[in-house]
């Protein structure tokens, strides 16, 4: 017996030794410009200051934003410790292995270290014997970044494709529609494409080699360029003659025929209950009970209506807007019910969709050029470049906007005698990228108790419809 | 017998110990470039000077309204930024209302060169309602920080992401400027 527990003991040990040997990677070399360290991965991560001493560069500690600042020439890039977040010369991007907190401060694993300390540094990781090699220039195995924008006019649509570096490219036009971007070598990658907008461009996404930009039906490539400084390629997207092979239609229920309806949206759905009022009643139900109240009122004073959902289907809220595009509609209303910490708050609301970002990047703007180096960074290009789309295309749309919400929220005053909480703007999900002139209306809170029992009653609901239905009417007379 | 376990058992755990020693803190040999530390700043011997700071904090008109005060206020930006977040999380002093509906903690603070900041604070324990909730507390905490420092945007985050919306509402993936619509007054 004691035998046996003490070969169990002994095997154990071995055991347990030999996979703490295994999870031990190999001394590491790394080597720069003639210098090189000798450095033991911690729990297979790599001290950033080793690094940080080999390439000449600093790294500094900010205890009060618990974060580590890693500068080299014109770059700087910030990370912490147990957090997936890194911030490269400005661009916050979350990643997939947090760095760890180090005796020497902060490691980071070899694939952060490659894409997110030394790329931006202008240097990339070569495989030598016993370590790596830290290089200049870019590994020729990364993937090309394209953060892609566009910009909507009456007949033809703008599309730029930024990219992080100059590359080889084509464009086709696909048989069966939509336009394939062709890069031979390269792997692309893209960022914010959840931030594209137009309703002549529905997706754009990366393969092997290739982007494949998707339309909407009828919509092809008219021209196309690939240009520098800043690098990019701009296609030229409008109605081109049908093909033999028609596209496909993705979303039967919101094509539209006939004259240019109003969208109506029901907020929230689905799983997605919105505010719960003390009475059980839900944001979701109350919208949608508004909505089609609203829907019959419109129809009733002629306007062809539709809804983004007419049942208790959720739909994405940066889907909502799009549906309205496709339609292109004449006018996109998002119906909301409110809710509030502080529970004597109530009245209605109405807001249009402000810039932020447009006013943040001008703020910006002016320091970021002293910043910059002299050929300026991807960064800051691509959000000039947007910058301008963005402003050609909205600035019309804020204009309009601000005039509907203005009328609505005048009828929801004077109709029902709602205190005037006023016509506001703010960066709204729902309303972004909308085409059209666009609202979000809050018809009430459900956290007073007063507005809550006044919400619930149907003659309530039908006025609240009725008024924005006449608000709707008076933006709309003369147009 | 008895005294092999002994010596065998203790063998077994100096290994043990070595080898988890190793591998919890490795070790770095540079040549031919000398040691550099990189150590903290050293922490400031004196306080930082008591200023008046302007916080935001909701009314019941559902608007924010201003609470001056005063505070010990570092120079540093994101020193700073932890001043004014740890007063708005203390909450109003007068009869205004919280606009944090949660003990929230800051993570850590991004601030870019060119003025923008990334707040990164811990997510809320339950699903928040409203618009009104998300706009106070959004731009309370915005509006409070661009007052008392010289950053000019925020973006908020929550447990280390990138939010489209807290409620479902106002869009969190940009950052957010100054906004005057919701202040009362």
């Amino acid at each position: 017996m004691r035998k046996t527990v003490f070969f169990a003991f002994v095997t154990a040990l071995v055991i347990v030794g030999g996979l703490q040997a295994q999870a031990l990677p190999p001394r590491l070399e790394f080597r720069h410009q003639g210098l090189r360290i000798e450095t033991t991965p911690v729990r297979n991560h790599v001290e950033v200051s080793s690094i940080m001493t080999l390439l000449g560069g600093e790294a500094a500690f900010s205890a009060s934003a618990g974060v580590w600042a890693l500068s080299l020439g014109d770059h700087l890039v910030q990370l912490a410790p147990d957090r997936r977040l890194v911030l490269v010369d400005g661009k916050l991007t979350e990643v997939q292995d947090a760095p760890i907190s180090s005796p020497g401060g902060i490691a980071v694993r070899l694939g952060f270290l490659d894409d997110y300390i030394l790329a931006p540094f202008g240097f990339h990781l070569e495989t030598i014997v016993g370590g790596y090699s830290i290089v200049p220039g870019v590994s020729s195995g990364k993937p090309v970044t394209i953060r892609p924008a566009a910009a909507d006019f009456s007949a033809t649509t703008t599309l730029v494709l930024s990219l992080d570096r100059k590359i080889e490219a084509s464009v086709e036009a696909r048989p069966g529609g939509g336009v394939v971007v062709l890069m031979p070598g390269s792997g692309p990658r893209i960022e914010s494409a959840n931030r594209l907008r137009s309703r002549r461009v529905r997706s754009v996404v990366s393969g092997p080699g290739r982007i494949e930009v998707d339309l909407s039906p009828g919509v092809g490539l008219i021209s196309w360029n690939v240009l520098t400084g800043p690098n990019r390629i701009v296609m030229e997207l409008g109605t081109v003659p049908p093909t033999p092979t028609p596209a496909p239609i993705i979303v039967q229920q919101v094509t539209r025929s006939g004259p240019r309806p109003i969208v109506i949206d029901p907020g929230h759905g689905g799983p997605d209950t919105g505010a719960i009022g003390a009475s059980g009643l839900t944001e979701k139900a109350l919208t949608l009970v508004i909505a089609r109240r609203l829907a019959q009122a419109l129809r009733n004073a002629g306007h062809p209506v539709r809804l983004t959902r007419d049942g208790d289907g959720g739909r994405a809220l940066t889907d909502r807007a799009a549906v309205a595009n496709r339609l292109d509609a004449r006018v996109f209303v998002s119906l909301h019910a409110n809710a509030s910490t502080v529970a004597s708050v109530h009245g209605a609301e109405t807001y249009y969709m402000s810039l932020d970002d447009r006013a943040s990047d001008e703020a910006a703007q002016s320091t970021a050029d002293l910043e910059n180096r002299a050929g300026g960074s991807f960064v800051q290009e691509s959000s000039a470049l947007e910058l301008i789309l963005w402003d050609m295309a909205q600035s019309e749309v804020l204009n309009e906007s601000a005039r509907l919400a203005l009328r609505v929220q005048t009828r929801l005053n004077a109709l029902l005698g709602l205190k005037d909480r006023g016509v506001k703007q703010a960066p709204f999900v729902v309303l972004t990228g909308a085409t059209m002139p666009a609202v979000l209306v809050e018809v009430g809170f459900l956290s007073n108790a007063k507005e809550r029992e006044q919400l619930a009653s149907p003659e309530h609901q039908q006025a609240l419809a009725d008024a924005i239905a006449l608000g709707i009417g008076d933006f709309l007379v003369g147009r | 017998m008895k005294g092999r376990l002994i010596v065998i058992l203790l063998a077994g755990l100096a290994i043990g110990a070595l080898l988890a020693w190793l591998l919890v803190t490795g070790t770095t040999q540079v040549t031919p470039v000398e040691d550099v530390i990189f150590a903290e700043p050293p922490p400031t011997a004196t306080p930082a000077p008591e200023q008046r700071i302007t916080l935001f904090f909701a009314g019941d008109d559902g608007l924010l309204h201003p609470e001056i005060r005063t505070a010990p206020l570092p120079e540093e930006t994101t020193a700073r930024i932890r001043v004014v977040f740890g007063e708005l999380l203390a909450g109003p002093r007068g009869a205004l209302q919280p606009i944090l509906p949660y003990p929230a903690e800051l993570r850590t603070l991004f601030v870019t060169p060119s003025g923008r900041v990334y707040l990164d604070l811990t997510g809320p324990p339950e699903p928040l309602e409203g618009s009104a909730t998300e706009l106070m507390m959004i731009y309370g905490l915005v509006n409070s920080i661009l007052l008392n420092t010289d950053v000019i945007a925020v973006q908020v985050l929550f447990d280390g992401t990138e939010n489209v919306t807290l409620t479902g509402h106002l869009d969190l993936s940009r950052p957010l400027v100054l906004n005057k619509d919701f202040i009362g007054r």
